[in-house]
């Protein structure tokens, strides 16, 4: 028997038709193909969505969009799932934190694809709105990178958000991060954390928070890219090698590997725990921030008190 | 490398890659961990895990 091009009769076949599988899943344990792949992810994200009601008509969704791999797929899903909702409209913004020789070339590709998809974008930038980019505000103090530019982050979305008209703001956080943010919050002993979260109802935000992939799992966001050809080759942050996720995400993929469901099974155990914790971990009550407006837990929010400290 | 009757799973342990950080590519191709390999297959591994 002639055998197939390029050893394609070796490729598993998908459970659900005869073409050759790009991925195999877990519960169930299924093989598929690069469509219906595409097809049961998009599916899942879905009913992530449905379930916990982060979608309503006449929504206006602000996508974190920095054009890297996670971002790319949640606009990518949004964008064609968008048809589910009446009225409701995306708009992808970006966050040029002024990273040299990292963040320009994600920018652009943002830039390209916000464009080819007709999706209204704006960037917003540090150093438009902080008077300094991210690289002059870490001098001597790299090793705080990851904190200091995730609070500012926070903030040039929600104001951007905000000036878009969004009602909630999507990001890209997928299964993978979630379980490391469960794992850095215990390692750091931060209960309070454990408790809220960006896009619990106490979130310090006045945009509500939504992460429609929070059930999908790296992996699988790079295949569903990869198998739709928009897989971003981009480099990687100069200053994740400061980041205490950079380690945890190692061991716990490799736990992951071992013990399928580790993730899960750390997701669902903090989500009991804060049940059990919330009303004993409800801290002080949201207030409102006298410098910006914005809902926070003391006078000031932790962008303003980190802005006086860093930029006198 | 020798890759003939050896599975993509296989390869990635003898590297000593967790199959979770990478997805890869056979003769151009996305395919599972548990494909058979050909010793003339042109096999690419690309790493997703990246920061920011």
């Amino acid at each position: 028997m002639e055998q197939k091009k390029d050893g394609e009769d070796r490729l598993p076949r998908c459970s659900l038709c005869s073409r050759p599988s790009v991925i195999r899943l877990r519960d169930p344990d299924r093989h598929l193909c690069a469509d219906h792949f595409c097809e049961d992810l998009a599916g899942r994200v879905k009913k992530t969505v449905y379930l916990s009601a982060m979608i309503a008509e006449g929504d206006r969704i602000a996508v974190a969009f920095s054009g890297g791999k996670d971002s790319t797929a949640l606009l990518l899903v949004l964008n064609d799932l968008l048809p589910s909702w009446r009225d409701v409209t995306l708009v992808a913004i970006t966050v040029d934190e002024g990273i040299a020789g990292y963040r320009d070339e994600t920018v652009q590709c943002a830039e390209n694809i916000a464009k080819e998809w007709g999706i209204e974008h704006h960037v917003v930038s540090f150093s438009s709105l902080f008077r300094r980019d991210l690289d002059r505000i870490l001098e001597g103090r790299e090793e705080l990178a990851c904190s200091i530019c995730g609070i500012l982050r926070r903030k040039a979305l929600s104001s951007a958000a905000e000036g878009a008209g969004a009602t909630k703001i999507a990001t890209g956080h997928n299964l993978d991060d979630e379980a490391q943010s469960v794992l850095m919050n215990a390692l750091r002993g931060d209960l309070a954390r454990f408790v809220r979260d960006s896009s619990s109802p106490f979130g310090q935000c006045f945009i509500p928070r939504i992460k429609p992939l929070r059930e999908i799992s790296e992996k699988e966001i790079a295949v569903y890219l990869m198998v739709r050809g928009y897989f971003p080759e981009l480099p990687e942050c100069p200053y994740t090698r400061y980041a205490l996720r950079a380690g945890v995400r190692a061991h716990l993929s490799a736990l992951e590997f071992r013990h399928p469901g580790t993730m899960q099974n750390l997701i669902a155990g903090k989500q009991r725990l804060a049940t059990t914790l919330a009303p004993v971990l409800s801290g002080s009550p949201i207030t409102t921030c006298r410098e910006c407006g914005e809902p926070c837990s003391g006078t000031t929010c932790q962008a303003c008190d980190l802005l006086k400290k860093i930029l006198p | 490398m020798d890759t003939g009757a050896c599975t993509i799973g296989g390869l990635l342990s003898r590297l000593g890659i967790n199959p979770l950080e990478v997805v890869v590519s056979v003769n151009g191709r996305i395919a599972p961990e548990d494909t058979l390999l050909g010793s003339d297959d042109l096999i690419r591994i690309i790493r997703i895990a990246h920061g920011g």
